[in-house]
This record gives structure tokens, C-alpha cells and sequence, in this order.
């Protein structure tokens, strides 16, 4: 089971368009944010007491930047084979590019985190 | 060629005299100024951009005084207004953005080992539109008819004609002169970048000064459009009365706010990297090891660019929105010092782990890191909003963008340039100098803006031509004058140098023994960018990869030669830096130029209002790119490939996705797309700040939904066909797909019919109301690139007949098709958005 | 409490040397510029120690010896110090920072005032609950402890309204009304600025804010609704006002002076000073303004009076001085 995980992560490849999949889901995601608060502000006039759409979109976003992560770190590991990476090969190509990705996946969870960290604390329009 | 003919000594001379021939550049008064190398273009760059940064810096010197002793007259509020305005505007637009751009256009082909970047002519064309506009910009003070809104231009007071004059249209239209041409950079860049480094160096053995630009330029692609479609709003309301930001016709200032800062927040990364950039170069040259820690710094440079675009809002937290809105970009505002302080743990801890060699250089970037820190820390407390309520728009926010941007851009330039002036010109600055300078500017400086950090606390607003003496501020004032004057005579310190510069003997070649490409360059310099193109096996070529220079330099790598008297460079794939094809690049030619002249006169007389000059200055731009494109690009060569050297046969013409051109085009058209989100943002916008949107009353009710749809098919069969011709010509079917452009080039030119018809038949009053002016707006973009479009489909039929476009040689149909996928999405966002909208609302 | 006073000395501190006491985000009389004041010296405290933190470990860097870093040690410092440290330190300082982003509460029953910026003056609106409103300019008086409301509008560009020992600022734009809650909490003559750039005499858009105790305050309220009572003797003064047409553009209440164009002149002559801050009140001052505005605020819309005499300048500023 693990091996056909394992096997199915390392068909995905890691290119620069796959670098930016966390960092464009925190865009989105803050986007989603100012929009959401936005609109509820201009054309409802409040916000629900309970953001259920909000927090949807938030675990989403957060969800979707981990597996990214994950999947990126998987790539990145190749045993026995020590630091540092820094070789003209496919292996060392590859792991830079999902060591990358990690490192972005997590600056991009801690954004969202960061982002949704207002809306525990102002819950209206003023 | 094998390895073992570079032996011959004779061979060698007689590849070294063709490759001279073919980039030797061209001589005489008038002549000369035709070049594109980018040596050469980067130079001249560097310099104009140095010489506008100069000329702020005296704007700067005299607010400075007028500000040293309270109710001063030395300037009169108008002056001053004017000052401060174009102070602004020059450093940013005039010399932080251009000097990047102009030191990438120098440093990138050496970094990448290339000969040259894939488009000389597009950088020549950029530079000579900077130099226009700069001018214009900049000499404008001299007709005491300066910009004096201050650099963000705020309307109302900007926009309404009876408080503001010829200033505001030369700001918004010299400037965007300038941004065209910035976008053209940074198209350069990009596409230097991806697509011509040198074989085996994959995206994990870039030199970081190529990731920054990469991120950096790509940064100008999203930032610079919204403020051209704010540009666009602005002058349609200046020049044609169209009401987006008056508000008695419901249009809304907040507008301009949004689209200038989406581009203002970026713009201080944009200009911030790049110095980041070299201090990536230098830091391991300094500490004689590899950098620590490459991936965290790319990781770094690219957070930093997407957080960037989630801040703009911090420059509104005074403006009443929403408390939650500000607090979401806020939040923003302080995860984006995260990437940035991994980048000064990186520095740090490469620089203790290797054995720091001292010079002026790492003296200047130390000496900026700490002034950065300082700025980075204010900006940490400006970020957030209660604190900024307080410290925006007062002396305070003075203090903090100036500890950023001398901390952040111009001190690592001035370090940069002690750096890298061995390369540029084969000598060395005075290390003496140098440093007696660094003290002055650090300690000018400091003295100069942190008391700014006090008066402005204290309670002096920003923009201010005088203040009284009751505010108790005066000797922090007179303190920060006094450090202006040292700051400029440190910089005066540092011209003397460069100055004395073509006095002093030449250096050795590679003088702070570094392990990066771009010192492969020799102190008698060649014209020819690189001997041979090498084979990259790791980071730091010089120091790691056996008799590397003496295999470069013996043309023991590819493309050592210039047999057929063409200019050449080889283009690679993006991620891993296979050979692909071999490049025929642009020579020197009057063509950059004119078309600069050309395009810079429509700017300029529609500032004059002179409109029939300006449109004349139009067709002639369409007439020189035409001309520029025909003889210049998509050449059909002699043979079909070349051997490059070690049994490699390259392919002389490629299209799509692999050719630069296509790229081009790609990168182009994301920046289009760009600015046309940035309309169409307006449209949405108008909707959420009134109640009733669109507004009902003769004038405002259309476009309907008929017209619009029937747009939109017609758009849509433009785009059918020019695929369909793409297909059908690689095929072989010429005729088939000729007959396919007609139909595109008449369904086109329909478009433009039928998406006038909506608003028209509806008699929609742009001068009546924001709505009716955003709608003409976005039919007007679509409408004009449709024309566009048509003029391309066109130009592939005129290929096609005349023989330079045919099934195995189609990269122009390719990238025309690229233009009418975007053509296509932006029918669809502008005729969905128009004609079906209002329905939903 | 000792929170507080460390807080209080380090603005002492601060403040070291600076003679303003009206015009500061230093020295506050406001509940929001007191909640601002701490954060400032909390974060202020905060930088200087991860400045010196960060020039420690680059002076150190420097002078360490090669090696003495490994490669994996450098990456362990990279990653905890550059990033783990930041995020937490961030996180913290915004979740410390948030709350203080809640305006304060108001209430239907709290005095509201409206200010309309100008170019380049503050036309003020004084809308007690239960009593009609009450129209000024260039001077706002309110009261200690108790909650006031400012709607804050633009007449024609954006300003941008700064009282700093009270609150923080806000913009006032044009078909916008933008809301300021604040409560004062000391009694004293204070200072607010125009903080938008406006156009040419932006740096000359002040104005005098007084706080007062409730029931003081309550009184000059309902003394400013009479209307003006010239002093004896001003009645040339009076008819040359009325004869070169400065009613088309000033009100003057109790007199048929009604132009709303420019500044309410009502109570001038209590006010501290003229020209929205720009000079002090005095009998000069006024000649000066009336005779050529123009010249003491570049771009005011009050045009100058070359042809109107010393004499009738003279008289006018009399009569003006004389509405108290």
C-alpha cells in the first residue's frame, strides 16, 4: 500500500509550476479573505456569528497547502545520500526543486494561519 | 569539432578574429548609438539611471534645507510640492526599478554564460523609452510644471482639472511611458532567465542573482499592469471626463488607492531583491565558501514576491475600511518579514561558517544589512494598523521607507558597485575612497532620518513645506538636514571615485576570486560576451570545476565559433537546461530607437492634448514594430541546424513553447491580462461600494446582453480560426489555413463592429456615471486588442504569402495563436461581465 | 500597574528633550492614543533588542574562524533563528495587537461631531443627542470621559483628520463618512493636523482641539448657540464686513451674514487662532488675512482685497476680534 503511494507520489513531478502551488493557495486564500469580508461588509452589512463558509475555506486552504507539502517531502527524500545537494543531476534537480516546495508549503500554512488569525477577533463591519 | 582541434593555437585565433568581426559594435558619432549589446545598452543604462537617481537626490537636498529652521521661505509651497513629487517619483520609477533592470541587462548574460540576452533589440528599445521618459518627466521642474500631487497622486486633487495642471498628465503619461518599457525588461529577463543558460545548469545551480531576477521581473508582470489600468482610468477622467473617482458621478477616489498600491507594495520588493540579489553574489565570495542554505533563500525570494501582493491595503488603513479588511493585510504585513529574515540568517550563517575575507564591498553590505534591519523593524510596527494610525503619513513612515530603501537598495548599489566595477571595466575602485564614502553615507544616513522617527511622532505630517517652531521639533530637523548634507557629500565622495577611475591601472582578471560565471569576464574586454558556452557541473564553477576558466577562454566548450558571421547564443530548456536550439540574435540597428521615438511621441503630445500628432506618432510605432518584426524575427534559416561543438547538432529554428519568442509572447500577454484584471476589478468594485449597481436612468441602462453575446461569438470564431490555421498549416495545408486567417482577420475586425454596437445602441453616457464609463472602458479594451489581433492575423497571412511562414517554419502563427488564446479569455470576461452581469445584480 | 508605569517612564523617557505637549502621539489625552502609546513601547523595546540581537550575530560572524559553523549547524540556525523565532514572535505581536484594532463602543446617546475637511480648513458640526446641531469650524471642543463620535467627510479632496494625543488618524474622503470613536481623558489645549496631503497650504491645515471637563463643556455648548454678540463700537467694522460681500461666503449667526462657502465666523473671536491653525489670533493677524489671504495660505479659496483700505480692514478685524 505504502509502496503504491510512494510510487504514485514520485510520478508527480515537481517543476516550477508545482513550486508555487502552496504560495498561490495562500494567495487565493487571502484573496477569498478580503473578498469574503468585503462583500459581507458592503452588501450584507455583518458577518454570521458563526463564519461557517470562512472557516470551510480556511481549513481547505490549509489542507491543501500540507499535501502539497507532504507530497514535495516525500519527493525530496532520497536515503543515503547527505546534504549538500548541489550536483548537475535529475536526483538533485529534483530534490531541490521538492526541498523548495516544503520549505514554501510551510510559509504558506503559517500565512493562512496568520490571515485567519483575525477573524477570532473582529466580528464586525466598523 | 572534437576537443582535440581547440588545441590548435591557429584554429583558436581564427574563431576568435570571426567572433570579434561578428560583435564588433558599431563606430562613428551617430552610429554607435545603434548598438544593442547588452554591455554596451546596460552601461548606458546604469548610467542615465545613476544620473536621474543624482538629480532627486539635489531635489531631495533642497526640501532638506527649506526644512532646517521652522517657517523657513526658501521654497515656496508650490516648489516644494513639486519637489517632494517628482523626489518620489525619479527615485522610484526613474532610478530603482531601471537600475535593476539595468544592472541585470549587464550582469545576466555573464551569469548565465551567454553571449548575449535573447532580445538586444528589446532592451536597446527599453532603454532609449527610459531616457525619453525620464527626460521628460524629470526636465518638466524646469517649466515649473513638475507633478506636484506627491508620488501616489491621489485624486480627487489630482484628477480634478481646476486644482491640478499639465503636472498630473505628465506624471501619469511620462510614467507610463516608463512602465512600458519596465514590462519590456522584465519580459527580457524572464525569458533570459528560463530559457539561455548554459547547458547542465538546472534550476538547482542557478546563481541566486538570476532567481531574484527571475522573481523579481516576474514581480513587474503582476505589479506594474493594475497601475497602467489605473493610469488608464486616470486619464480617460483627466482628458475625456469620465467620472471614476469623482464622486458626485459615482465614481470613488478609493479606486486609484486600490490599483496604485496592488502596484505600490510589490514596488518595494521589486526594488528591494534585486540589492538582496548582490548581496547573494558577494556574501560567498567574501566568506570564500557556497552560500548556506540555497533553497531557503529561493524559498525566501519566492514567498517575499507572492506575500508582497496580499500588503497593498497597509497604505489604506486610514481610509476607513472595514477594521477585519485591514486586519487580514496586517496579518500579511508581518508574515512577509518572515522570508526576509530567513535571508539575513542565511547571509549570517554563511558568513560565519567561511573565512571572511574584509573589503569595501562586504563593508557596504554589512553596513546596509544593519540599516535595513532598523527599516524592517519600523516596518514590523507600521504594519500594525492601531500603531500605523498614529505613525502614517507623518514623519515616522519618512524614517522607515528610508531605512528600507537606503538600507535596502541604494547602499548594496553603492556596494555592488564597488563589487563589480573590476567587472565592467577591468579596474578597480579606491578602497580608500570607498570606504571614507561608506562612513559618510551610513553616518549621513542615520543622522538624517532616525530623529525623523521623533519629529514625526512629535506630529509632523509628511508633505509639509514648512512646520512651526512650536512643535519643539526644530533641532531634530535641523538635525536631519545636516545629515543630508553628509549623505550627499558621500555620494559626491563616490562620483570623485568613479571619476578617477579610467586613470587607474587595470586589475586581475577575477580580483576577489569568486566562484561565479560572471567573472569568467576579462579586464581587456571582448565584445563577444563569453568565449565558449560552458558546461556547468555546479554552483561555483570557478572554484569547483577543474581548469574551468582555461577551458572557457580556449573555446574548449560549445559554440566556440561564429562560422556563418551571425550573432548566436543557445537556448536551453527551463528546468533542466538542455541544449535545444541555437539563437540568432538581433544586431545593431536604428530600429529600437525610432520605435522609442516614435511611441514616446504618442505619450507625449497627448499630453499637450495635441491628439492628431499623437495618433500620427501611433501609426508610425505600428508602422517601425512591423518593420522591427519583419526583418528582425522569425528568419527562416540558411540550414536547418548546426554543430555546436562536442558532436552536438543544434536545430537553427524552433517554434512554440521551446523558442523565446513564443515566451515572449506568453510573459507579454500574462502582463495584458494583468491590467485588464485590474479594469475589470473596477467594475466589480463600483458594484460593492453602491447600493444600486448597475443604476437605473437614460444614459446608464445597457449595454444589454444581445450585443455583448453576439461579441463574444464572434471573438470566439477569430480564436477558432486562428487555431484551426495553426493546425492546418503545420499539416501542410497552407492554403487551407490562409483562407482560416482571412476568416479570423474579417471576424476580428467584426469584433470591433459588434462590440461597439452594445453601449452604442443603448446610448450609454460615459460622461453620466462611473458605470456607463467602466462598461466603455472594458469594451474598449477588448475592442482595440481585437484590432490588434486582427493586425497580427494579418501580419501571419502576409508571412505566409510571402514565403517567411510555412508548415516547418511557424512560429509566428504559434504565437499569434498564444495572443488570441488571451484575446479570447478577455471576450469572455468582458462581454460575461457587461451583458450578464446585471442581470445576476 | 507596574506595567503601566514602566511604560510611562519609557515615554518620559522618549519625550526627553521635546517641548510639545499638544501636538504629540507622546503625550496623550485619549483612551486610543494611550492603548497606542504601550504597543509603540512594546514594540519599541521588541526592535532594539532584535536589532542589537542581529548586529551581535553578524559582528560574531564575522570574527568567527573558519568552520566553526558546520554545515548542518548552519542550517539548524538558519531554520530556528531566521525562521522559526520570526513566526513566532509575529504570531504573537499580532494576536497581541488585534484586540486594540476594536473601535470602541458607542451608544445613540453619545455627542457626535461632524467634520468636513476643506481645502484648507475643518468645518465642524456639533450634534448633541436630543438638541439641534450646532455649526463652527477650526476648533473642536469636547469632553472629558465622555464618548464622542467624529463623522469625518470631504468637502473636495482627501484630508485626513489627526488629533495625535487622542487617537489615531483618519482619512476623510469625498462620498465617504468615515467614523472616529474616542474618549479624551484629560482636560487641556491640544492640537490636531490635516495628515492627507491636500494641495498647497496642506502644512498650513491645523486646529486647536480643546478638552474640557463634561459640565464646562456643557456650557460653552450652550453659550456658542447664542448667536454673535458684537462688542459696542464694532458697528463699522460690521457694515464694511456687509458692504465688501464677505457674507457670500461667511456665516455669522444673529446677522445676515449666512455664505456657507467658507468658515462659520460666529465665535471667532473666541477662537485661539486664525486661518485653521495657521497664525495666532490677533488683531494684526486678522488685518493680514483679510486683506490678502493668499499670502499667508498659498491657494486658499479667500481671494485678496488689494483694493479695501487699512481703515476698513482694520475695522473689520475689530468687529470679528469682538465676537466672543
Amino acid at each position: 500500500m505504502k509502496r503504491g503511494f510512494h510510487g504514485m507520489v514520485a510520478r508527480l513531478k515537481v517543476t516550477l509550476w508545482s513550486l508555487i502551488v502552496p504560495p498561490t493557495v495562500w494567495a487565493v486564500h487571502f484573496l477569498f479573505s478580503y473578498l469574503w469580508a468585503a462583500i459581507h461588509c458592503a452588501k450584507v452589512g455583518g458577518f454570521p456569528r458563526l463564519p461557517i463558509l470562512y472557516a470551510v475555506g480556511t481549513v481547505a486552504a490549509l489542507a491543501i497547502i500540507l499535501a502539497a507539502g507532504i507530497v514535495a517531502h516525500l519527493q525530496s527524500r532520497v536515503p543515503g545520500d547527505p546534504a549538500p545537494h548541489e550536483e548537475s543531476t535529475d536526483s538533485d534537480r529534483i530534490r531541490f526543486l521538492a526541498f523548495s516546495t516544503v520549505l514554501l508549503a510551510a510559509l504558506s500554512f503559517v500565512g493562512v494561519v496568520f490571515t485567519a488569525a483575525p477573524v477570532l477577533f473582529l466580528t464586525d463591519c466598523r | 569539432m572534437s576537443l582535440h582541434a581547440q588545441d590548435d593555437p591557429a584554429l583558436r585565433a581564427a574563431q576568435e578574429e570571426r567572433l570579434r568581426a561578428v560583435w564588433k559594435a558599431p563606430q562613428g558619432i551617430f552610429l554607435r548609438w545603434t548598438d544593442c549589446n547588452n554591455n554596451r545598452v546596460g552601461a548606458w543604462y546604469t548610467l542615465t539611471a545613476f544620473g536621474f537617481m543624482l538629480f532627486a537626490g539635489v531635489l531631495a537636498l533642497i526640501m532638506r534645507t527649506q526644512l532646517a529652521v521652522p517657517d523657513n521661505d526658501l521654497v515656496s509651497a508650490n516648489s516644494f510640492n513639486q519637489l517632494f513629487t517628482l523626489h518620489g517619483s525619479m527615485m522610484m520609477f526613474l532610478f530603482a526599478v531601471p537600475m535593476f533592470e539595468a544592472v541585470s541587462i549587464i550582469l545576466l548574460p555573464q551569469l548565465l554564460g551567454a553571449r548575449d540576452l535573447p532580445f538586444p533589440r528589446l532592451s536597446a528599445f527599453g532603454y532609449w523609452s527610459f531616457l525619453i521618459g525620464g527626460i521628460f518627466v524629470g526636465g518638466s521642474i524646469f517649466f515649473n510644471a513638475a507633478p506636484d500631487g506627491g508620488w501616489f497622486m491621489y485624486p480627487p486633487l489630482t484628477t480634478r482639472t481646476d486644482l491640478s495642471g499639465l503636472g498630473a498628465d505628465i506624471w501619469m503619461l511620462g510614467l507610463s511611458f516608463i512602465e512600458v518599457s519596465s514590462v519590456a525588461a522584465a519580459v527580457e529577463l524572464i525569458v533570459g532567465v528560463l530559457k539561455c543558460r548554459p547547458p547542465g545548469m538546472r534550476l538547482n545551480l542557478m546563481p541566486l542573482y538570476a532567481w531574484y531576477i527571475l522573481v523579481v521581473a516576474v514581480m513587474i508582470l503582476f505589479a506594474f499592469p493594475p497601475l497602467i489600468a489605473g493610469d488608464i482610468l486616470f486619464e480617460m477622467e483627466r482628458l475625456l471626463n469620465w467620472p471614476f473617482f469623482d464622486v458626485t458621478r459615482g465614481g470613488d477616489p478609493l479606486l486609484w488607492q486600490h490599483l496604485f498600491w496592488i502596484f505600490g507594495h510589490p514596488e518595494v520588493y521589486i526594488v528591494f531583491l534585486p540589492s538582496i540579489a548582490l548581496f547573494a553574489m558577494m556574501i560567498p565570495t567574501f566568506a570564500q565558501r557556497h552560500l548556506l542554505g540555497y533553497p531557503w533563500i529561493v524559498l525566501a525570494a519566492v514567498g517575499t514576491a507572492f506575500l508582497s501582493f496580499g500588503l497593498w491595503v497597509h497604505h489604506m488603513f486610514a481610509t476607513g475600511l472595514p477594521k477585519i479588511s485591514l486586519a487580514f493585510f496586517s496579518a500579511a504585513s508581518e508574515a512577509v518579514a518572515i522570508p526576509t529574515g530567513i535571508q539575513i540568517f542565511a547571509f549570517i550563517a554563511t558568513l560565519w561558517a567561511g573565512k571572511v575575507k574584509w573589503s569595501t564591498p562586504l563593508l557596504y553590505a554589512s553596513g546596509s544589512l544593519a540599516i535595513f534591519v532598523i527599516g524592517g523593524l519600523t516596518g514590523v510596527m507600521v504594519a500594525i494598523a492601531p500603531f500605523d494610525w498614529q505613525a502614517h503619513d507623518t514623519y515616522f513612515v519618512v524614517a522607515h521607507l528610508h531605512y528600507v530603501l537606503i538600507g535596502g537598495t541604494l547602499l548594496p548599489l553603492f556596494g555592488g558597485l564597488y563589487y563589480y566595477w573590476p567587472l565592467i571595466t577591468g579596474k578597480k575602485l579606491s578602497d580608500k575612497l570607498g570606504r571614507t564614502a561608506f562612513w559618510m553615507l551610513f553616518v549621513g544616513a542615520n543622522l538624517t532620518f532616525f530623529p525623523m522617527h521623533f519629529s514625526g511622532l512629535y506630529g509632523m505630517p509628511r508633505r509639509v513645506f514648512t512646520y512651526p517652531s512650536e512643535l519643539g521639533i526644530d533641532y531634530l530637523n535641523l538635525a536631519s538636514t545636516m545629515g543630508a548634507y553628509l549623505f550627499a557629500l558621500g555620494t559626491l565622495v563616490v562620483c570623485i571615485d568613479l571619476a578617477r577611475s579610467p586613470w587607474r591601472p587595470k586589475a586581475v582578471r577575477n580580483p576577489w576570486h569568486a566562484g561565479t560565471l560572471e567573472w569568467l569576464a576579462h579586464p581587456d574586454d571582448e565584445d563577444w560576451g563569453i568565449r565558449s558556452v560552458p558546461l556547468i557541473e555546479s554552483r561555483y564553477p570557478i572554484w569547483d570545476q577543474k581548469d574551468f576558466v582555461k577551458k572557457v577562454d580556449e573555446g574548449r566548450f560549445f559554440l566556440p565559433d561564429a562560422e556563418e558571421g551571425r550573432r548566436e547564443t543557445i537556448v536551453t530548456t527551463v528546468l533542466d537546461a538542455r541544449p535545444l536550439y541555437v539563437v540568432r540574435l538581433g544586431t545593431p540597428s536604428w530600429v529600437p530607437m525610432l520605435t522609442a521615438i516614435a511611441l514616446g511621441s504618442v505619450f507625449i503630445l497627448t499630453t499637450y492634448h495635441l491628439y492628431w500628432w499623437s495618433l500620427a506618432g501611433a501609426v508610425a510605432t505600428l508602422g517601425f514594430v512591423l518593420y522591427w518584426l519583419w526583418t528582425g524575427t522569425a528568419e527562416i534559416p540558411e540550414k536547418p541546424s548546426k554543430p555546436i561543438g562536442h558532436g552536438i547538432e543544434l536545430p537553427l529554428y524552433v517554434s512554440g513553447s521551446a523558442a523565446p519568442g513564443w515566451w515572449a509572447m506568453f510573459i507579454t500577454m500574462m502582463a495584458d491580462a494583468t491590467a485588464f484584471s485590474g479594469l475589470v476589478f473596477g467594475y466589480y468594485f463600483f458594484w460593492t461600494v453602491h447600493p444600486e449597481f448597475p443604476p437605473s436612468g437614460p444614459g446608464m441602462d445597457g449595454p444589454g446582453t444581445f450585443w455583448p453575446m453576439v461579441s463574444l461569438g464572434v471573438a470566439l470564431l477569430s480564436w477558432g480560426a486562428t487555431v484551426g490555421a495553426r493546425g492546418t498549416n503545420r499539416r501542410g495545408g497552407v492554403g487551407v489555413a490562409r483562407a482560416l486567417l482571412v476568416v479570423g482577420i474579417v471576424a476580428s475586425l467584426a469584433g470591433i463592429w459588434t462590440g461597439l454596437q452594445g453601449p452604442l445602441t443603448t446610448g450609454l453616457d460615459p460622461e453620466l456615471h462611473s458605470y456607463p464609463a467602466i462598461v466603455w472602458t472594458l469594451v474598449i479594451w477588448t475592442t482595440a486588442h481585437a484590432g490588434v489581433g486582427a493586425i497580427m492575423q494579418a501580419y501571419a497571412l502576409a508571412r505566409s504569402i510571402a514565403g517567411r511562414m510555412t508548415p516547418t517554419h511557424d512560429a509566428d502563427i504559434r504565437n499569434i495563436t498564444v495572443y488570441q488564446h488571451f484575446m479570447a479569455l478577455t471576450a469572455i470576461v468582458t462581454y460575461a461581465t457587461i451583458g450578464l452581469f446585471p442581470g445576476v445584480a | 500597574m507596574r506595567r503601566i508605569r514602566s511604560s510611562v517612564g519609557a515615554a518620559a523617557l522618549l519625550s526627553l528633550g521635546a517641548c510639545n505637549r499638544h501636538q504629540s502621539a507622546l503625550s496623550v489625552f485619549g483612551e486610543e492614543a494611550a492603548t497606542v502609546r504601550h504597543l509603540t513601547i512594546v514594540m519599541l523595546i521588541g526592535a532594539v533588542i532584535i536589532a542589537a540581537g542581529v548586529a551581535g550575530l553578524m559582528i560574531a560572524a564575522v570574527r568567527a574562524p573558519e568552520g566553526r559553523l558546520t554545515l548542518s549547524g548552519g542550517m539548524r540556525m538558519v531554520g530556528w533563528l531566521g525562521g522559526v523565532l520570526p513566526v513566532v514572535v509575529l504570531l504573537a505581536l499580532l494576536l497581541y495587537s488585534l484586540p486594540s484594532m476594536r473601535p470602541l463602543p458607542v451608544g445613540a446617546n453619545d455627542l457626535r461631531i461632524a467634520v468636513q475637511g476643506e481645502q484648507f480648513w475643518w468645518r465642524v458640526r456639533y450634534q448633541p443627542p436630543g438638541s439641534p446641531p450646532l455649526l463652527t469650524a477650526n476648533e473642536i471642543r469636547i469632553p472629558v470621559g465622555r464618548t464622542v463620535q467624529f463623522d469625518l467627510t470631504a468637502g473636495d479632496v482627501i484630508h485626513s483628520f489627526w488629533i495625535p494625543g487622542l487617537a489615531g488618524k483618519m482619512d476623510m474622503i469625498p462620498g465617504r463618512t468615515n467614523r472616529l470613536v474616542v474618549r479624551a481623558t484629560k482636560v487641556g489645549v491640544f492640537r490636531g493636523v490635516c495628515t492627507e496631503f491636500c494641495g498647497l497650504s496642506h502644512a498650513l491645515m491645523a486646529f486647536d482641539v480643546v478638552a474640557m471637563e463634561p459640565a464646562a463643556f456643557d456650557a460653552w455648548l450652550a453659550n456658542e448657540r447664542r448667536p454673535a454678540a458684537p462688542a459696542a463700537g464694532t458697528a463699522p467694522g460690521a457694515q464694511a464686513f456687509a458692504a465688501n460681500g464677505c457674507a457670500g461666503c461667511h456665516a455669522i449667526a444673529g446677522t445676515p451674514a449666512a455664505g456657507l462657502i467658507g468658515p462659520d465666523l460666529t465665535h471667532i473671536g473666541s477662537r485661539a487662532s486664525l486661518g485653521a491653525g495657521t497664525t495666532r489670533m490677533t488683531r494684526e493677524a486678522l488685518v493680514r488675512f483679510i486683506k490678502d489671504a493668499p499670502s499667508v495660505k498659498p491657494g486658499a479659496r479667500m481671494p485678496a482685497y488689494p483694493q479695501l483700505s487699512r481703515e476698513d480692514a482694520q475695522a473689520i478685524a475689530a468687529y470679528l476680534e469682538s465676537l466672543k
